[in-house]
């Protein structure tokens, strides 16, 4: 018998003011694989990511995580359920040490928390960082920290937002490779990505958006195949 | 610890104007550290701190007043009236963002004036209360000493512990702290609670030593203002930068400024003005930064 | 009564409009928020005090002038402070215009003590029917509707008020469409400070002047900007209109100085039910 996703999304809606970001999305992760979310310019992607982690507040629709309805929950708590992301702009905290940026995130034993933290730093080699402010930090190692930050509290669900953006090709194998690595120990992955090669290569599922809607679920082989995508991203 | 023994054995060689200066000194010293645990650690800026200095005083008055209550309790109970009012206005206002707080902030000191004019009943309204005389100046030295040395130590704790870190991720981005996790509206409204106490027990003391309150005496805005250069100059987010901002604020006013009364608030604004435009870290801050000193600094 | 009420409301709600429309160009534009305007609007009171008293002219027809003197100091203050704020954190720029603020009070009060002054020109009312208006009051309406009508009007129309709005909207996509944004700044400033100039230039011919009178304007055109929504400006007319409105109702029921703590809950209120305003606005 099939496991029950660990993410589905029901039409979902999302407005601001007069115009539709979101419109009926609806969707479902299984546990363990990579996911895609692509489309072109403003099609929803982040504002669809926004509600599955309750930055914002569906309209209408249901998000389900795990068995449990997360939609309207405010984020800090859909994070300690189990949902880590990262962003699509490098949101770490300037003013703390690479390992306080981790450090943070955890309760519970300080022991733990900074042996874990370690381990992590030792796993994107930064640990000889670790008392670096994450500020001065280059912008691909501020990236490996944030990265690694969202790990710390071992979410079952990972989203990342643009993780190819603006990282060149030895780190972007690196981080790559790391994504595969969380897949095999049973995390499910959605990634939003504009780099086609990136998402072609690694995601087994990819969702296509445009205007707001899906248009387009399906391996990658098939979705760069398919008519209604090309139309998306070259113009009707 | 030298700082620590020659303020505690200072009353029994020092003058009656010395005393009273280091007094005042020591509650400025807890005023501007507990501004710092709020508008410095989680970067939420708290423009009407002074509301709950006089929540303190008043406090403390009516109780000693009408109930006859000794004043060390007493002004531990303004303490403790200053939380309930922070946890009051802290609860709706806290989970607004950064700058609406401010807003909401700016509009408490008005309220609460309106407020204890209206209730005269209990609080003596414009004419103010009168406290019986006390003859004990030097035990409210210790205990405002005592104040200000437990601000301070409350702040170190805090900064040296994950409790503290978290508050910081809140000036540092507070979206992306609630993606990790974080509780931000509790984290805020602790700090927000801890931040009351300080002010609520210096105002029951210095209710106390003054003997007369009124509201204009304990809600004005230039006790706010103080607080806040205080800990701008000295450094927000430090532990020791509001001590020092307080003192060399407080020296300088006795020495300079109270020779020009008038000035008073056009040097603290400019003072507030270059800081932030050149110094927005303050002394400590700028120090910390430059020869990268650890954050208990 | 409670058409006196009503009406009273609504004269007063024309003039917390504009001078909020200014406070809201401010943000809306630059991402500052402008605790230094009431201190603005004071200027303004006084500027028009000493024209009066000096030369006797008639208050409303010396308008023009103080709205050019302040907009003259609005766009020198954002020269030299306000500019180095913009792209900060929006702490500092509170904290910036706070010291401004305390700084301009205090120098009011060096220069022109705390004594009250008062224009005194045009006193008493018009009766009609059961309600009395006050002139004073009646003419600050109409001025305040004429220049905010006169505001909309430029920002709609012509092409400075044009690229205002668009840096207002995405300051980025303004850069883009080559709008020199920092002279966009320097004249929404002195736009704003013309605007709570006049404001003031009204007031002062209905209340008494005093340095501290400006405070309590910076906190309602906030009110106004929270009742309407950020960045939306027609929204701050119909917030100025409610917040009148609020008030005298409530100065039905309660004392003066209770209906102020009723403005300051109401702001509470409204930025914890609706943040966006009501009627949506950007949400800070």
């Amino acid at each position: 018998m099939k496991a029950p996703p660990v993410l589905t999304v029901e039409g979902v809606r999302k407005s601001f003011g007069g115009v539709v970001a979101v419109n009926a999305v609806s969707l479902a992760l299984e546990r363990g694989r990579i996911y895609g979310l692509i489309g072109p310019n403003g099609s929803g992607k982040t504002t669809l990511f926004n509600c599955i982690t309750g930055v914002e507040r569906p309209d209408a629709g249901r998000i389900v995580l795990n068995g449990e309805h997360i939609d309207g929950m405010p984020p800090y708590r859909i994070a300690q359920r189990g949902v880590g992301r990262t962003f699509q702009v490098i949101r770490v905290f300037p003013e703390l040490t690479a390992l306080e940026n981790l450090l943070v995130v955890t309760r519970g034993s300080a022991a733990a928390a900074e042996a874990r933290a370690l381990e992590l730093l030792r796993f994107v080699k930064l640990e000889r960082l670790r008392g670096e402010y994450a500020g001065n930090l280059s912008y691909g190692q501020q990236k490996l920290v944030e990265f690694v930050r969202m790990l710390m509290r071992d979410p079952s669900l990972v989203l990342l937002d643009e993780p190819a953006a603006g990282v060149n090709r030895t780190l972007l194998n690196d981080l790559l490779d790391a994504v595969k690595d969380l897949r095999d120990h049973g995390k499910t992955i959605l990634l939003v990505e504009h780099d086609m090669k990136v998402v072609m290569g690694l995601c087994e599922t990819v969702f296509v958006l445009d205007h707001g809607e899906k248009i387009a679920e399906g391996p990658p082989g098939l979705i760069q195949s398919d008519e209604r995508v090309i139309e998306a991203y070259f113009g009707r | 610890m030298v700082a620590g023994a020659a303020a505690a054995v200072y009353p029994l060689v020092g003058t009656g104007y010395g005393v009273r200066a280091l007094l005042q000194m020591f509650m400025w010293i807890a005023l501007a550290g507990s501004w710092n645990l709020i508008s410095g650690l989680t970067g939420y800026v708290s423009f009407g701190h002074v509301a709950f200095f006089g929540a303190g005083a008043y406090t403390t008055a009516i109780l000693v007043t009408d109930a006859g209550w000794p004043w060390l309790p007493g002004a531990l109970a303004g303490g403790v009236a200053a939380c309930l009012l922070a946890l009051l206005i802290g609860y709706p206002c806290l989970r607004l963002k950064g700058p609406y707080f401010a807003i909401a902030m700016l509009g408490l000191n008005e309220v609460l004036r309106a407020l204890v004019s209206y209730f005269e009943g209990l609080t003596g309204g414009g004419s103010g209360l009168s406290l019986p005389t006390l003859q004990a100046t030097e035990r409210v030295y210790y205990v405002m000493g005592a104040t200000a040395a437990a601000v301070t130590l409350v702040t170190y704790l805090i900064v040296t512990s994950r409790f503290g870190l978290r508050l910081m991720t809140i000036r540092e981005d507070e979206v992306a702290a609630e993606a990790m996790g974080i509780d931000t509206f509790r984290h805020k409204l602790y700090a927000f609670l801890l931040s009351a106490a300080g002010p609520g027990i210096v105002g029951g003391l210095a209710a106390r030593d003054q003997g007369y309150i009124e509201p204009i005496s304990v809600f004005p805005l230039v006790t706010t203002i103080t607080m806040i250069v205080m800990v701008l100059f000295g450094g927000k987010g430090t532990v020791w930068g509001p001590v020092l901002g307080a003192i060399v604020l407080f020296v300088a006013q006795e020495l300079v400024w109270a020779r020009f009364p008038y000035y008073h608030q056009l040097l603290f604004g400019a003072i507030i003005v270059a800081v932030v435009l050149l110094m927005p870290r303050g002394v400590l801050g700028v120090l910390q930064q430059k020869y990268r000193l650890p954050r208990t600094i | 009564m409670v058409a006196q009420v009503v009406v009273s409301g609504i004269l007063s709600g024309a003039l917390y409009a504009m001078v909020a429309l200014g406070l809201a160009l401010i943000f809306g534009v630059m991402r500052v928020i402008n605790v230094a305007h009431g201190p603005l609007l004071m200027l303004g009171a006084y500027a028009t005090y000493f024209l009066y008293s000096m030369t006797g002219v008639n208050p409303y027809l010396t308008l023009p002038v103080t709205m050019a003197l302040l907009f003259v100091l609005g766009m020198l203050l954002e020269r030299t402070l306000i500019y180095r704020v913009v792209d900060a954190p929006e702490l500092s720029s509170l904290l910036l215009t706070f010291g401004i603020s305390i700084a301009l009070v205090n120098i009011a009060q060096l220069l022109f003590t705390s004594d009250l002054r008062a224009v005194e020109y045009l006193t008493g009312s018009w009766l009609v029917g059961p309600v009395a208006l006050s002139k004073s009051r009646v003419v600050a309406f109409v001025v305040a509707s004429a220049l905010t009508a006169g505001a909309f009007l430029f920002l709609r129309s012509t092409k400075l008020g044009k690229a205002i709005r668009a840096t207002s909207q995405s300051r980025e996509v303004a850069m883009v469409c080559g709008i020199d944004v920092g002279r966009i700044h320097l004249i929404t400033f002195g736009l704003a400070a013309a605007l709570a100039a006049a404001g003031g230039t009204l007031i002062s011919v209905i209340v008494a002047i005093q340095p501290e009178m400006g405070q309590i304007w910076t906190f309602k055109s906030f009110l106004v900007i929270v009742l309407g929504g950020a960045g939306n400006y027609p929204g701050a007319l119909l917030g100025g209109m409610l917040l009148g409105l609020i008030e005298q109702l409530a100065s039905l029921v309660l004392t003066t100085q209770l209906s102020e703590a009723v403005a300051y809950v109401l702001l509470v209120l409204v930025l914890l039910i609706r943040p966006t305003g009501l009627l949506g606005g950007r949400q800070v």
